[in-house]
């Protein structure tokens, strides 16, 4: 369960990202966040992951208030979540291999079920076979699929995609929300995405955001603002 | 082993710097430990000698060499007195020169000087009782160790400073070298590392391959000294051998041990390298911590 409640995100040349911001997401939740450039979405999601810090309100994450200067477990809360970027932030000088096990390489796994894992992974988001591969040798979608194999691996609980389908054409985006959509259900699942269609079609809960203010929380809703 | 390997080969320059700036630094601290043990063993060997050695003229009488002695003994400056006579004196000299007969032919006790090696309490005594010695009859030389000591003393403590302030001059600009070549290390690897922290990697985990990349460096610079050093000894061992002939066994006195230093054996060899690899490893563990602490930020 995330709880965010009356958050406020002020940067220190006093640009104000998010402005009392107040939801609930619950275990194994689909949400998308949406909203215009600098409404806030990339803000939540690294408060989220506590690469930021609130300026004023509390977030809590399955019991934990991450937003406390006192939390000291960052690292363990890190480790339950998996995180996608727009411009997938994979290692050229590693293989698809290497890059998806790295998740698991800095929990002392045993290299076995690293092995299963990562070809688990691999072929749920169709890239089996491909683990000798090198980052340059695939196409924008592939690196998206080995992003995500990447934050699936090692049973992390939330996913967090920031524009997952920014960088791709429409035909390879609907085909990574397809993998999105195999993981509903098993985790917590968060897109911020400016993708009309996918969130219209999709018909998950939709927040959206305007100016760092949450302007409609929507069960079923779609991208509208 | 690979991974460190190829990452050093991704930054060939750096990696040649750092390693020659190491190598650098501690062949110079291990020609330092070796001269210094050296000398140390030399000053521990001559505080063990007599300090005052005074030799008689051949035909002065016991009696008179005696009298000398009881009252030197008396005198409460003098922890221990040692009468060498002239038969004394030829087997000594027979000792030392058993394998030369044409020497031992040549010599007779006759010869030889009678003389008493005299240990004083403190070493302000010694200038004292060698003037009183000097005056006695029947004297032919007063040898008195205290500026042999002195000097020697005096060597070792300018060996000690100029040594250490040029080894941490060495410490300095060594750490500086590596935590330069370890921050553009960290620059290359900018994104793995916010990827990493991203995924919740611990500090330690992140610093660890920068650190064994270090070690690596260290060990290897550390060991190229040495093979240095040993290649320079061995090409300079018939010179050395020659030169110092007749030095006895020289010994470093360590609190629970008497490590040999002179001959040069294989337990102060392998304590020398011991004493530069550490130095390396510790150089290197120090520059990355700093490089890792202030840019990192992990």
């Amino acid at each position: 369960m995330i709880i965010f409640e009356k958050v406020t995100k002020k940067f220190p040349l006093g640009n104000l990202a998010l402005d009392n911001i107040s939801f609930e997401i619950t275990n194994n939740e689909f949400v998308f966040f949406v909203g215009p450039s600098g409404a806030g979405k990339t803000t939540i999601l690294k408060l989220i992951l506590r690469e930021y810090l609130p300026t004023e309100g509390s977030i809590t994450i399955d019991g934990w208030e991450i937003s406390s200067k006192n939390f000291n477990q960052t690292v363990t809360l890190r480790r339950k979540i998996g995180m996608i970027f727009q411009d997938f932030k994979i290692l050229n000088d590693k293989t698809v291999f290497e890059n998806v096990s790295l998740s698991l390489m800095l929990t002392n796994t045993a290299f076995s079920k690293i092995k299963k894992e990562v070809e688990e992974a691999l072929k749920l988001v169709g890239l089996d076979g491909k683990e000798k591969v090198f980052p340059q040798q695939l196409s924008a979608g592939e690196l998206q699929r080995v992003a995500i194999a990447r934050a699936i691996i090692g049973e992390r609980e939330i996913l967090l995609a920031d524009e997952p389908t920014g960088n791709l054409d429409p035909k390879t985006s609907w085909e990574i929300m397809k993998i999105f959509k195999k993981l509903e259900g098993k985790r917590t699942i968060i897109i911020a995405t400016h993708n009309t269609d996918i969130v219209n079609s999709l018909q998950k809960r939709v927040i959206v955001l305007k100016e760092g203010r949450l302007i409609k929380d929507l069960k079923k809703g779609g991208y509208e603002i | 082993m690979k991974e460190i390997i190829l990452s050093l080969r991704r930054t060939p320059y750096q990696t040649t710097s750092a390693f020659l700036v190491l190598f650098f630094t501690l062949f110079l601290s291990l020609i330092l430990f070796i001269t210094f043990s050296f000398l140390q063993g030399i000053l521990v060997y001559i505080e063990t000698r007599p300090q005052v050695t005074v030799y008689f003229q051949t035909k002065t009488p016991e009696s008179e060499i005696f009298r000398i002695r009881d009252t030197l003994s008396s005198s409460g400056k003098v922890l221990s007195l040692k009468y060498i006579s002239q038969k004394d004196a030829f087997q000594i000299y027979q000792q030392l020169n058993k394998d030369n007969p044409l020497l031992l032919e040549m010599v007779s006790a006759d010869i030889l000087p009678p003389s008493l090696e005299i240990y004083a309490k403190k070493a302000a005594f010694l200038p004292e009782i060698a003037e009183f010695l000097k005056k006695q009859p029947g004297v032919d030389e007063v040898q008195f160790q205290k500026d042999i000591v002195d000097r020697l003393l005096t060597l070792i403590n300018i060996l000690r400073k100029g040594g250490s302030i040029f080894y941490v001059f060495l410490l300095l600009m060594s750490t500086i070298v590596l935590t330069t070549t370890t921050l553009f290390k960290i620059a290359l690897k900018k994104d793995e590392i916010e990827i990493l922290k991203l995924l919740g990697a611990t500090n330690s985990y992140i610093r660890k391959p920068f650190i064994l990349e270090a070690v690596f460096l260290g060990l290897a610079a550390s060991t190229l000294a040495f093979i240095l050093f040993l290649v320079i000894f061995f090409y300079l061992k018939p010179f050395l051998t020659s030169y110092l002939l007749g030095l006895p066994k020289l010994f470093l006195n360590l609190e629970v041990y008497q490590l040999q230093v002179w001959p040069f054996n294989f337990l102060f060899l392998t304590v020398s390298y011991l004493f530069i690899s550490f130095f390396g490893v510790l150089i290197a563990i120090l520059a990355t911590f700093l490089a890792t602490s202030k840019y990192l930020k992990v």
